[in-house]
């Protein structure tokens, strides 16, 4: 017994006195209280079925975009269009953060208080285990054998040594490990089966807390952006603090008779400081990675090639610009591009594919001019493919459509965290039912009538495979210990169906 | 585009309405089997001295009395349409050229597969047939949800087209479903026993172990499909969890299987609240597995909303 479990078993009796509220609480008894109630199953238990409530919220009410709070007009934006769905529930349900459950602090305390109590138990569990493995109790009580819940008595007709001998050698025939200790007219066999096995839950609750590391780390060294998107033909920074540019050389999506999707590649080239480092054709499930950066197929749509010069004929932009919005109807396109150097942002806006616009019409594009901090364009112009408009001196040149990929980049330096994490947890979670621990402790006695008597007992821990199996053992050692009794002489078996 | 016409499709919906059927069987011989038990318990209850076997002295062998050959007959045709269901997920296969895990028919006929292989290795190893009086109506009634819907094989959209995730994250899903089927069943009969159990019914104690074996099965099985999935996901979606409605829902499931695996150990809950957890865990089952038809989210391939 650990001094720890002594100390409970006193605090038990003084809680059973009742005197519990009126004894001072020194900061070790503190310590000590937390202790116990992160080493309880039953706060295991509770923490476990309170996550599986909040995550059933989660699964069943929609839940808003990761990153969409942090823009409080696309929020309420998001938070309309629920309400067709649930109706006056929206504000009540956004108040209580059940729009966001995986964000919410009773979430995240959830699981700050779930890590914590894996932490305690492996602890806890970790010396037991431990002792179990290396140096376990290898002599019983009598008592033991008259009580544990697999036993049996077999009578042998050889003398101490030879049936201890041979005890031993049906063990080990079953590949159990055996720990003998002779003590006068007993002696004492202790044999084990995987007994590393039971470590596999203690490998399977610290996997767990990787995975819970793993994600952390991700959310906060990662980087991850789901909108980034590359005319075909032009090369684009990827940013992040990665240092890559990114060349989209073609694009091409397919389909089945029926309509669906069959496939989307983007043959793409990434570069670092203008040197080609990889080159790829990226497909929905073969998505580049580059240095821990990866680059994933998820969108595409259509762009406009556009050139800009100033009056003196400098070029201060020429590169596509994919329109990647829709308009509120549908029937139109929106890109944007920022022109630094003369201080001005252009919107342009073409009519989507398939519609006929009465404005912009095939081979048109709308560019919509604004100063910075200005909610009205200055100008509006409808400009035609290869024919420059001169805007403020400017020279704003629509050259041609084009297509876009759109790409998510992602770079997640926890991922390594959680794929370790989660190997681990599913082998240790194998481990414990592939390879069942078995223990079973023995005492040959010598008898006064020169043969000798041995006595099984086994804990079985709630398994109903080990019952046959030990009745199987017990058959065996009958076999081969008891005089005649491969003459045939016949045995019962208790067992319960 | 695969026609239903060939000759593999054929073959694999010949098996599937044969398997329906043996199933349909497989249950009606187990219910005959299960009320002359009953029956017969009652007649030796009228007459204690017992006209059976007690006649001969010595031993005395104690053996619940009466299925006899409707049970025997009952277990060979539920093996009989396991065959038939393994041969059409197998014809399936050959067919479209992957897993027969891509729509809502070809998962219901898995799942099904699923329940009947796991209850029928829980009914031999445990000697406990009663278990499939539970376990099949969850298989049929699988297999005529399957009938409802359309069976044509759609080609594969991208995110699909990974024959090695497809076919092995689905694959594994199916053993912990089975497997949570038959733990259901098990707590089933537990639940509807008063304390000490109740004749003909196994003892509780029995079917408390029956449930925890599957789920001890069930949930390295069920984790492995969560994990594959991730894995999956990293690889199509570009990250490893999203919050997809569907992932979380096989979250709840998980976690509700890990809290009963707990709460058998904690006093208070052992027996009747663990037994309604494995209710609730297989509701959640069913959720997650239904949950392609009302979620949206990015696991939609239910076939069943094509334009
Ligand atoms: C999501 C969280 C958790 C999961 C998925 C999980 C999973 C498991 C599994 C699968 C087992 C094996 C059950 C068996 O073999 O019967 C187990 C056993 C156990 N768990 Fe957890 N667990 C979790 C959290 C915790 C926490 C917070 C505690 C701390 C109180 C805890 C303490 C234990 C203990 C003491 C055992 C018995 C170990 C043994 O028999 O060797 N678990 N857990």
């Amino acid at each position: 017994m650990t001094p720890l479990t002594h100390a409970n078993s006193l605090r038990a009796e003084i809680d059973a006195d009742g005197l519990e509220g009126t004894v001072a609480l020194s900061p070790s008894d503190v310590l000590d209280r937390l202790w116990r109630v992160f080493t309880s199953m039953r706060t295991a238990l509770v923490l476990m079925l309170a996550l599986t409530a909040l995550a059933l919220v989660g699964a069943i009410l929609i839940q808003a975009p990761a990153g969409l709070s942090s823009d409080p007009q696309a929020y309420a934006a998001w938070l309309e269009r629920l309400r067709p769905k649930y109706g006056g529930w929206v504000p009540i349900l956004d108040r209580l953060g059940l729009l966001s459950v995986f964000q919410t602090i009773w979430f995240k305390a959830i699981l700050v208080g779930l890590t914590t109590s894996i932490l305690a138990c492996s602890v806890n569990r970790y010396r037991g285990l431990w002792k179990t493995a290396v140096r376990p109790r290898t002599r019983m009580a009598g008592s033991f054998y008259d009580r544990a819940p697999q036993r049996a008595t077999i009578d042998a007709g050889d003398d101490l040594e030879s049936t201890a001998d041979a005890t031993r050698s049906i063990f080990r025939a079953r590949h159990f490990r055996t720990v003998v200790e002779a003590d006068g007219d007993v002696v004492h066999l202790y044999a084990d089966h995987f007994r590393w096995a039971p470590f596999g839950t203690l490998i399977a609750h610290i996997s767990l807390v990787l995975i819970l590391v793993g994600a952390l780390v991700g959310s906060a060294f990662g980087f991850r952006n789901g909108e980034f998107a590359a005319t075909v033909g032009t090369t684009v920074d990827v940013g992040g603090g990665t240092g890559l540019a990114l060349l989209a050389r073609s694009f091409s999506d397919s389909y089945y008779e029926n309509g669906a999707p069959s496939d989307y590649a983007s043959d793409v080239v990434l570069y670092r400081e203008g040197v080609e480092v990889a080159s790829q054709t990226i497909r929905v499930n073969e998505p580049l990675s580059y240095d821990g950066v990866s680059f994933y197929q998820s969108f595409f749509g259509p762009a406009a090639v556009m050139r800009v010069a100033d009056a003196k004929g400098n070029e201060l932009y020429d590169q596509g610009v994919p329109l990647l919005w829709s308009s509120d109807d549908g029937t139109r396109r929106v890109g944007q591009f920022a022109l630094p150097g003369a201080g001005l942002t252009a919107f342009v806006v073409g009519a989507a594919s398939g519609q006929v616009d009465p404005t912009i019409k095939a081979g048109q594009m709308q560019l919509e001019i604004y100063e910075p901090g200005s909610e009205q364009p200055f100008a509006i112009e409808i400009v035609s493919q290869g024919k420059p408009t001169t805007i403020r001196d400017l020279q704003f040149t629509f050259q041609r459509e084009q297509e876009f990929t759109g790409l998510i980049v992602a770079r997640d330096p926890g991922v390594t965290f959680v794929w370790l994490g989660a190997f681990a947890l599913v082998g240790g979670l194998f481990i414990v039912f592939l390879f069942p621990n078995r223990r079973i402790w023995a005492a040959v006695r010598r008898l006064p009538t020169g043969g000798s008597e041995v006595r099984l007992g086994a804990t079985a821990r709630h398994d109903a495979t080990f019952g046959p199996e030990f009745q199987d053992l017990v058959h065996d050692m009958r076999l081969a210990l008891e005089p005649g009794a491969h003459e045939g002489k016949g045995h019962t078996v208790v067992q319960d169906v | 585009m695969k026609e239903r016409g060939t000759p593999l499709f054929k073959m694999s919906e010949y098996s599937f309405v044969a398997g329906l059927l043996s199933v349909a069987l497989a249950l009606i011989c187990y219910g005959l089997a299960f009320a002359s038990v009953r029956v017969a318990r009652r007649r030796s209850v009228l007459a204690p001295a017992g006209l059976g076997g007690n006649l001969g002295g010595g031993t005395v062998t104690v053996v619940t009395r009466g299925p006899g050959a409707i049970a025997t007959y009952g277990t060979l045709i539920a093996w009989l349409a396991l065959a038939f269901l393994t041969a059409s997920l197998a014809f399936r296969t050959v067919a479209v050229g992957h897993g027969p895990f891509a729509n809502m028919y070809e998962f219901s006929v898995a799942f099904a597969w699923g329940v009947l292989a796991m209850s029928l290795y829980f009914e031999r190893r445990y000697q406990q047939r009663i278990l499939g009086l539970v376990a099949l109506p969850v298989a049929l009634g699988l297999l005529l949800y399957a009938t409802t819907i359309p069976s044509t094989s759609e080609p594969l959209v991208p995110a699909l087209q990974n024959n090695l995730l497809l076919t092995t994250h689905v694959a594994v899903a199916i053993v912990a479903y089975g497997t949570f089927s038959v733990a259901f069943a098990a707590a089933v009969l537990f639940l509807i026993q008063p304390e000490g159990g109740r004749r003909p019914l196994p003892r509780p104690e029995v079917l408390d172990e029956i449930s925890y074996r599957a789920v001890v099965i069930g949930f390295p099985f069920l984790t492995l499909t969560i994990v594959l999935g991730a894995v999956w996901a990293n690889v199509a979606w570009s990250s490893y969890w999203s919050w997809d409605p569907k992932e979380t829902a096989s979250l709840v499931t998980w976690l509700i299987y890990g809290a009963y695996l707990h709460a058998r150990v904690v006093r208070g809950w052992r027996g009747k609240r663990a037994a309604w957890l494995l209710v609730l865990g297989f509701a959640a089952t069913l959720f997650t597995y239904f949950g392609n038809l009302f979620f949206g989210g990015l696991h939609s391939y239910s076939g069943l909303n094509q334009p």
